[in-house]
C-alpha cells in the first residue's frame, strides 16, 4: 500500500513537472560522462577533450537514452503528447501560411458537414417528441403504390370499431379558420382533434386536463386545448387560460388545458387551438383529408396492423359500396415518421453528398499542402531522427500536427456551421422540424471525429514516407528527397484530380438546378400575375351557416361586397373561387367518370383539380374562353350541372374531338345527375409549376363555403388596393375575417421558393468546391515552380522562350485539371440522374449544362495556373542557377 | 582486453542490485564496479543503466539520494542504496539465478 502511494506521487511529478526529472537526469548524465572521461583520460593517457568525446560515444545517444528513461517512467505517452503539442505548436507558428490556409480550408469544409449534419440531426435523426414514437402510425387510403390520400370521417369510425392491433386511434382535421379570444377574429391554424389523437400521441397538456372521451360524446360542452404560445398572447398565461372561452369559428369552447411550450404541432400539422373535434355520423365514405393516427399493441408490427386494416377495409367497403366504388383502396399504415419526414431525407441528403464531396475536396488540399510543407521541413525531421528520436516519435509528432491543425479547423468550423443551420434555416428547404435545427453537442462531436479522420489522412503520407526512408538520407539529400520523389509528385497531382473530378459534379449539379429553377421561373402559369390581388375571406358562422341547404345568407353578402369592391378604384374585375392556382398539395381534387369512356368497374376513376367559381373569377385572373359558352345566371346546377374545362384536360380526355356537351358522373355519385362540359378556358396551373395544367371549373351557385379567396385584378399597383378592399369586404359584414391579401407575384415567387433555395445552396457549395480546387492546382503549381527554379533557369539561359515556359506550367495544371474534369464528367453522368426527380425541362446530362460547367471549371484552372505560371516566366536564370 | 559480453536479459536488475549490497554508490560507479568485477567482461550500456536505475527506484528496491561525490570533486551526485525490500528481492533473484546458471550448465555439460 505504502509502496503504490509513493510510486503515485512519483508519477504524478513527473507528469507535472517533467522539467525537474529532466534537469535532474540531466545533471546525473554529466556527472557520469565527467567521470568517465577522467577515467579514460587516466586509463588510456588521452587529453580531455579525446577521452571527453569517447566518454560521450560510450554513453550513446543522449536524446535516445532520455527517451528510454522516460519510458521506464511510465508516463512516457502523456509526457510526449504535452511536447509534441508544443513542438507542433511552434512549428505551426512558423509557417503561418500554411497553417492559416489549412485552418481556413478544413474549416469551410467542416463547417458545411457539421451544418448539414445538425440539420440531419434535427429532422431525421433525433426522436419525434412523442413517447415510443417508433409504435406510432399514419393511416391512408391507397389504390395504388403510387397514390394515397389521408381518411374520412367512415374511415376513421369503421377503424376505430374494428381495429384490433392498436392501442389508441385518433383524428385530426386540420384547417384555418377565424379564432376569437376576446379581441377580434383572427384567421389561425386550428387543429379539430378527438381526445384519442393526444392519447395516441401520448401528449398531456401542461396545465389543466387532456380531452376524453367524454369530450367526444354528442351534447358534451365544447372543450379545447390551446398552445403555450396561444395561452400567452391572447389568455394571460398557462393558467389564467384554464376555464375561458375561445370562439373558434363562432362556437364557444371552454379551454381546459395549456399544452407545453414545444408542442407547436401536432402529428406535423400546425395549430393554436386544438378544439375537439364532436364528428358527426357520417352520411357517405367522403370527404378524405382527416388525419388518422395509431399507437401499435405492444409486440405487433406494421405489417400485422396493415393485414388487420385490409380486414377493416374489406368490412367497411361493402358499407358505403353506394358512395365509393373503388374496390383497390385499402386501409395502409405508415410509421408517422416517415410521413413527417416526407421527401427531407432524399432533399438533405442531397445537401450531404454535396459537403461529404467539399470535404473530400478540402481534406485533398490540406493533404497536398501538407506533402509541399513536409518536403520542406523534411531537413529537421532527419535531425531529429540523427539525434535519437525514434522514429515513431518523428511519426506522431507529424500526425500530431495534422491533427492539431483539423482541430482548430473544427473549431472555426463549428462557428461557421452554427451560421450556416441559420442560414439553412432562411433559405433551407421548408421540411418539417428544421426549425429545431441547432449545433448541438452532438453535431460538435461529429465535427471533432470528421477532424480526426482528416488529420490521419492529411498526416498520413510524411509518416508512410517516413517510414520508407532511411534516416540519414533526409540530412544529406536536403529538401527534395520528399518533394521531389516520384511517389510524392505523383501524390499531389493525384490530389489535384480528385479536387477537379468532385468538384465537377458538385457544379454540374447546381447548374441544372439553376437552369431548372430559372426555366421554371419563365414557365407561365396560364396568366398575367401582374395586376391580381388574391385575399382569403371567412364570414362568421353564426348568422352565415348553411342550413339546410339554404345560403341565402352568403349569396347576398357576396352580391353586395363584390359590387363594393368592384367600386374601389383601380379595380376593373373581382372574381371569387374556392381555391386558388399553385396551392401545391392543398387542393381540392375530384374524380369522375366520362360517360363516353367509362373505367373499367372496380378500378380508380381519374382525379383533376376541381374548383368552383364566379364567372368573373376567369376576368379577374385573365383566363379567356376558348370554346364553347362562359357560365349564364341559369347555370344554378340543381338538374342540369356544368363545368368548363381547361385546355389541357380536354386535349387529354378527348385528344380527337371535342370535349363540348360531353357527359361525367362527378365524384363517383351515380345517382347525381350527369354533369355537361360546357366551355374550354386557357390553362391555369393549379398544384406546382411546371405540373401538368388540367382542371376543371364548376359554377359558384349552391353551397356557398363560408371561407372563398376574392380575386381582383386591378389597374395600378394590387398591393395598394389591399386597405381600400378589406374596408369594402368589412362595410357590408364588420366581423368579416380577412387574411393572406397577396399579389398574385408574390404567391407565383413563393411557390417555387423551394427549387430556388435549393438550387441556391447547391451552387454555394459548389463553389467553394471550385475555390477549394483552383487552391489546390495554385499551390500545386506553385510549389513545383520553386523547385523546378534552377531547372527552368537552365532552361532559359539555354534559350528557351519565356512562353514556353509558362505554357510548360499551364499545361501542366491544366493536363490534371483536365483529367480531373474528364472523370468528373463521367461520375455526373452516373450521379445526375438522382436529381431526374428535382429537375424542370432539364435533361439530368444536359450537354449544353455539361459544355458550360466544363469550361467554367477549366476557366478556373487556368486562372490559377496563371500565376505561378508568370512567376516562372519572370525567372532570371543567372540568380536562379547561383542560387540553388 | 578480454572479450565483452552482452549482459543476458534481466540479469541488470540482479547485477545492479548486487554492487548496492556493500553500500550506497552512484550511477558511474555502479557501472565501474560491475566492470571491475567482471573483469571488464561486462558492460553496461548507459542507455540501459540509467533506465534500469529508474525502475528499481519505482518498484522500491533502491532509494536514490542526493550527496557528495569526493571523486566527483564534490560535485552533487544521486546516491543510490539498497532498501529492505531490495534486499530480499536480491536474495531471491540471486537464488534463482543459481538455480538457473546450474541447470544450464548441466545441460552444457551433457553429452
Amino acid at each position: 500500500m505504502g509502496l503504490s502511494i509513493r510510486k503515485l506521487v512519483r508519477r504524478i511529478r513527473a507528469l507535472v513537472r517533467p522539467g525537474a526529472l529532466d534537469r535532474e537526469l540531466d545533471e546525473e548524465v554529466r556527472l557520469h560522462v565527467a567521470l568517465e572521461a577522467k577515467e579514460l583520460e587516466r586509463l588510456h593517457h588521452l587529453s580531455p577533450a579525446d577521452a571527453r568525446r569517447r566518454a560521450l560515444v560510450a554513453f550513446g545517444g543522449v536524446e535516445r537514452y532520455k527517451e528510454a528513461h522516460r519510458d521506464a517512467r511510465g508516463v512516457r505517452w502523456l509526457g510526449e503528447l504535452r511536447q509534441d503539442i508544443r513542438y507542433a505548436a511552434r512549428a505551426l507558428r512558423r509557417g503561418p501560411t500554411f497553417t492559416i490556409s489549412a485552418i481556413a480550408i478544413l474549416a469551410l469544409g467542416i463547417g458545411a458537414c457539421t451544418a448539414v449534419f445538425s440539420v440531419l440531426d434535427a429532422v431525421v435523426i433525433s426522436h419525434l417528441p412523442y413517447p415510443h414514437d417508433d409504435r406510432l402510425v399514419q393511416i391512408f387510403e391507397r389504390n395504388s403504390p403510387t397514390n394515397q390520400w389521408p381518411l374520412s370521417v367512415a374511415d376513421f369510425q369503421a377503424i376505430q370499431a374494428w381495429q384490433r392491433s392498436f392501442t389508441d386511434v385518433g383524428l385530426l382535421r386540420q384547417t384555418d379558420v377565424s379564432v376569437a379570444a376576446g379581441g377580434a377574429p383572427q384567421r389561425l391554424p386550428v387543429g379539430y382533434v378527438t381526445s384519442g389523437f393526444l392519447r395516441t400521441l401520448g401528449v398531456k397538456p401542461a396545465v389543466g386536463r387532456p380531452l376524453g372521451p367524454a369530450d367526444d360524446a354528442p351534447g358534451a360542452p365544447p372543450a379545447a386545448v390551446v398552445t403555450h404560445h396561444f395561452a400567452v398572447e391572447h389568455l394571460g398565461g398557462d393558467r389564467a387560460a384554464l376555464g375561458k372561452t375561445v370562439d373558434v369559428d363562432d362556437i364557444a369552447y371552454s379551454v381546459v388545458g395549456v399544452l407545453d411550450a414545444r408542442y407547436t404541432s401536432l402529428g406535423g400539422r400546425r395549430g393554436e387551438v386544438w378544439p375537439d373535434a364532436r364528428l358527426k355520423p357520417p352520411d357517405r365514405r367522403g370527404p378524405f383529408g382527416m388525419v388518422v393516427i395509431g399507437r401499435l399493441k405492444d409486440g405487433l408490427t406494421i405489417a400485422d396492423a396493415a393485414r388487420d386494416l385490409e380486414r377493416v377495409s374489406r368490412r367497411e367497403f361493402v358499407v358505403w359500396q353506394a358512395s365509393f366504388q373503388d374496390h383497390d383502396a385499402k386501409l395502409v399504415p405508415v410509421s408517422l415518421r416517415r410521413v413527417m419526414l416526407g421527401d427531407a431525407p432524399k432533399t438533405l441528403a442531397l445537401f450531404s453528398a454535396a459537403v461529404v464531396l467539399v470535404m473530400l475536396i478540402a481534406v485533398s488540399n490540406v493533404a497536398g499542402l501538407m506533402l509541399v510543407r513536409a518536403a520542406g521541413r523534411w531537413r529537421e525531421v532527419s535531425l531529429r531522427a540523427v539525434l535519437g528520436a525514434t522514429r515513431a516519435r518523428v511519426a506522431r509528432l507529424l500526425i500530431t500536427e495534422s491533427i492539431m491543425v483539423s482541430l482548430a479547423g473544427a473549431a472555426a468550423g463549428v462557428a461557421l456551421g452554427t451560421l450556416g443551420v441559420r442560414v439553412m434555416l432562411v433559405v433551407g428547404p421548408r421540411v418539417s422540424r428544421l426549425a429545431e435545427a441547432h449545433v448541438h453537442v452532438r453535431a460538435i462531436v461529429f465535427a471533432v471525429v470528421v477532424a480526426l479522420i482528416s488529420g490521419l489522412i492529411i498526416g498520413a503520407y510524411p509518416v508512410i514516407h517516413l517510414a520508407r526512408e532511411r534516416s540519414a538520407a533526409g540530412v544529406l539529400g536536403g529538401e527534395r528527397s520528399v518533394g521531389g520523389t516520384r511517389g510524392a509528385r505523383m501524390l499531389r497531382a493525384a490530389f489535384v484530380v480528385a479536387e477537379f473530378a468532385l468538384a465537377l459534379p458538385l457544379l454540374a449539379a447546381a447548374a441544372l438546378l439553376l437552369n431548372s429553377v430559372l426555366r421554371l421561373q419563365r414557365t407561365s402559369p396560364g396568366f398575367d400575375p401582374s395586376h391580381v390581388l388574391t385575399v382569403n375571406v371567412s364570414l362568421p358562422s353564426a348568422r352565415y351557416s348553411p342550413i339546410n341547404g339554404s345560403d341565402t345568407a352568403i349569396s347576398s353578402y357576396w352580391t353586395r361586397a363584390l359590387n363594393d369592391v368592384r367600386e374601389v378604384p383601380g379595380v376593373v374585375a373581382a372574381g371569387l373561387a374556392d381555391q386558388l392556382p399553385l396551392s401545391g398539395g392543398n387542393l381540392d381534387e375530384n374524380n369522375f367518370d366520362l360517360v363516353d369512356k367509362p373505367v373499367p368497374a372496380g378500378t380508380a376513376q381519374p382525379v383533376t383539380p376541381w374548383t368552383v367559381v364566379t364567372k368573373d373569377y376567369f376576368a379577374a385572373l385573365g383566363v379567356r374562353l376558348l370554346d364553347g359558352r362562359m357560365f349564364l345566371p341559369s347555370d344554378t346546377g340543381g338538374q342540369h350541372p356544368v363545368l368548363l374545362v381547361s385546355r389541357s384536360w380536354a386535349n387529354r380526355y378527348f385528344p380527337d374531338g371535342t370535349a363540348i356537351g360531353r357527359k361525367l358522373v362527378s365524384g363517383g355519385c351515380t345517382s347525381c345527375p350527369l354533369v355537361t362540359v360546357i366551355g374550354i378556358v386557357s390553362d391555369v396551373t393549379y398544384t406546382h409549376l411546371g405540373d401538368p395544367p388540367e382542371g376543371v371549373y364548376e359554377p359558384m351557385t349552391e353551397g356557398w363555403g363560408r371561407t372563398v379567396a376574392l380575386v381582383v385584378r386591378t389597374s395600378g399597383d394590387p398591393a395598394a388596393a389591399i386597405p381600400a378592399i378589406g374596408a369594402a369586404l368589412r362595410s357590408v359584414e364588420p366581423s368579416v375575417t380577412v387574411a393572406d391579401a397577396l399579389p398574385m407575384a408574390d404567391r407565383l415567387s413563393a411557390s417555387i421558393a423551394d427549387p430556388r433555395h435549393a438550387a441556391s445552396l447547391v451552387a454555394g457549395v459548389a463553389i467553394v468546391a471550385a475555390l477549394l480546387a483552383a487552391i489546390g492546382v495554385f499551390g500545386t503549381l506553385s510549389y513545383t515552380v520553386s523547385m523546378r527554379r534552377r531547372e527552368i533557369g537552365v532552361r532559359l539561359a539555354l534559350g528557351a522562350r519565356r512562353r514556353a515556359v509558362t505554357g510548360m506550367i499551364v499545361g501542366r495544371g491544366m493536363a490534371h485539371a483536365g483529367l480531373g474534369a474528364a472523370i468528373g464528367v463521367l461520375a455526373a453522368l452516373l450521379a445526375t440522374r438522382w436529381l431526374r426527380s428535382k429537375l424542370f425541362e432539364v435533361s439530368p446530362t444536359d450537354p449544353l449544362t455539361f459544355g458550360l460547367v466544363i469550361v467554367v471549371l477549366l476557366m478556373v484552372a487556368l486562372a490559377a495556373s496563371w500565376a505561378p505560371a508568370r512567376r516562372a516566366a519572370r525567372i532570371d536564370p543567372a540568380e536562379a542557377i547561383r542560387d540553388a | 582486453m578480454a572479450d565483452r559480453a552482452d549482459l543476458l536479459q534481466g540479469t541488470l536488475d540482479l547485477l545492479v542490485l548486487k554492487t548496492l549490497v556493500l553500500g550506497p554508490l552512484h550511477g558511474w560507479a555502479i557501472s565501474k564496479r560491475l566492470r571491475q568485477l567482471s573483469d571488464d567482461v561486462l558492460e553496461v550500456g548507459q542507455g540501459s543503466l540509467y533506465p534500469a536505475l529508474y525502475r528499481l527506484e519505482d518498484r522500491g528496491w533502491i532509494r536514490a539520494e542526493w550527496g557528495t561525490s569526493p571523486e566527483a570533486g564534490g560535485r552533487r551526485a544521486k546516491f543510490y542504496s539498497l532498501t529492505a525490500d531490495g534486499r530480499k528481492q536480491f536474495a531471491a533473484e540471486r537464488s534463482q539465478w543459481r538455480l538457473f546458471s546450474t541447470a544450464v550448465e548441466r545441460v552444457l555439460k551433457a553429452t
